[in-house]
């Protein structure tokens, strides 16, 4: 019985619905294995926990509204990435939540974000450079336009091929690759002025 | 002459170039190699900070998806709610309707009232004076009896003096 609940979650999402099986509780899989990556994802592009986590949501409920419209070119996570991005995207034009942004930027929600650190046990310098290095990708990526922002958390946070990025946000292959070019090249500008 | 790479040739190098000479370079210059290095491990701080907020304890996940679980549930709701409001509203308009207290009637003329007016109308219409002039008329008739009085008796003198 077990067995067969988890050959069902794992059946590609285009075979359920053409089994006519993506109630909820189908979709309750997808949920669990996706919503990590879709969380970082959005964290990356808002910069904002309590953000990322309510898209992460409406990003579920978007893709269990539009199931049906699921055609099975894509894998199921590019599908969903795709969802995130153009929710990330509206986020960002919403004058309403950029006034919030602004306001709650220099908040504890987002420091804490550059207090994270993959090595606790490294040296006090290490990390105090590392908190520095992080809070100047940061800032450089906050100022990227959606699309170039789009590109690099997933080049750079997901380690995404360029196909699946070029799938995800609807893009050609070589306006990905410029995109990315003009990202890393801010980023840099960026880090090197907050040296100098 | 800078012999160095230039700012496009080390973010090439970050976005992992397969050009021979930049590959090349960055063996050989210590200088360039280091600031390749550099970016390259500012990036990955960036990652590693990012995968580091997203790690969160079992109960954020369970609650994310007991959230969305509500969330759908309140979505197919949503249908029946609007059936509901439509429901109650045609119920209310239909309440007013039917207790809304009717007009009072208007005192309509009666048939008899009718003929009456029409007897008046034709009435004044088969007069031959107006009745504004009633009086005038019998003025005149008045005055006409005194003349034809005087011819008479002007007259029955003149016939005893003859």
């Amino acid at each position: 019985m077990v067995q067969n609940e988890q050959a069902v979650a794992l059946l590609p999402l285009q075979e359920k619905v053409g089994l006519g099986m993506t109630a909820l509780d189908d979709f309750t899989p997808l949920v669990e294995s996706h919503q990590q990556r879709i969380y970082r994802v959005l964290l990356g592009m808002v910069r904002d926990p309590d953000a990322a986590q309510t898209l992460t949501q409406e990003c579920f409920l978007r893709a269990f509204q539009k199931r049906a419209s699921f055609r099975g070119e894509a894998s199921v996570g590019v599908w969903l990435l795709k969802i995130a991005v153009n929710l990330a995207r509206d986020h960002r034009r919403s004058r309403l939540s950029e006034f919030w942004h602004r306001l709650t930027s220099s908040s504890e929600k987002v420091a804490e974000l550059e207090q994270r650190l993959p090595d606790p046990r490294a040296s006090q310098e290490r990390v105090l450079l590392e908190r520095e290095e992080v809070a100047g990708v940061w800032a450089a990526v906050e100022k990227l336009p959606t699309q170039q922002r789009a590109v690099f958390v997933l080049r750079f946070v997901e380690e995404m091929s360029l196909e699946e990025i070029a799938e995800a946000t609807s893009l050609k292959l070589g306006t990905v690759k410029t995109h990315l070019f003009r990202a890393v090249h801010a980023i840099r500008q960026h880090c090197k002025g907050g040296k100098v | 002459m800078n012999n160095h790479l230039s700012e496009d040739q080390i973010t090439e190098w970050v976005l992992g170039t397969n050009e021979e000479v930049i590959l090349r370079h960055i063996e050989i210059c210590p200088v360039c190699s280091a600031e390749a290095e550099e970016l390259r491990l500012s990036l990955s701080s960036f990652r590693h900070a990012i995968h580091a907020t997203a790690e969160r304890d079992q109960s954020f996940w369970r609650s994310q998806q007991l959230a969305f679980r509500e969330r759908v549930s309140a979505r197919e709701w949503y249908p029946l709610h609007w059936a509901w409001v439509v429901v109650m509203v045609v119920i209310l308009i239909t309440a007013i309707f039917l207790t809304r207290t009717p007009n009072a009637p208007r005192n309509y003329p009666s048939d008899d009232a009718d003929n009456a007016l029409l007897q008046a109308v034709q009435g004044d219409l088969g007069r031959g004076v107006p009745q504004a002039l009633a009086p005038a008329v019998l003025i005149a008739e008045e005055r006409n009896e005194i003349l034809r009085n005087h011819v008479r008796a002007t007259r029955t003198t003149s016939e005893k003096e003859r």
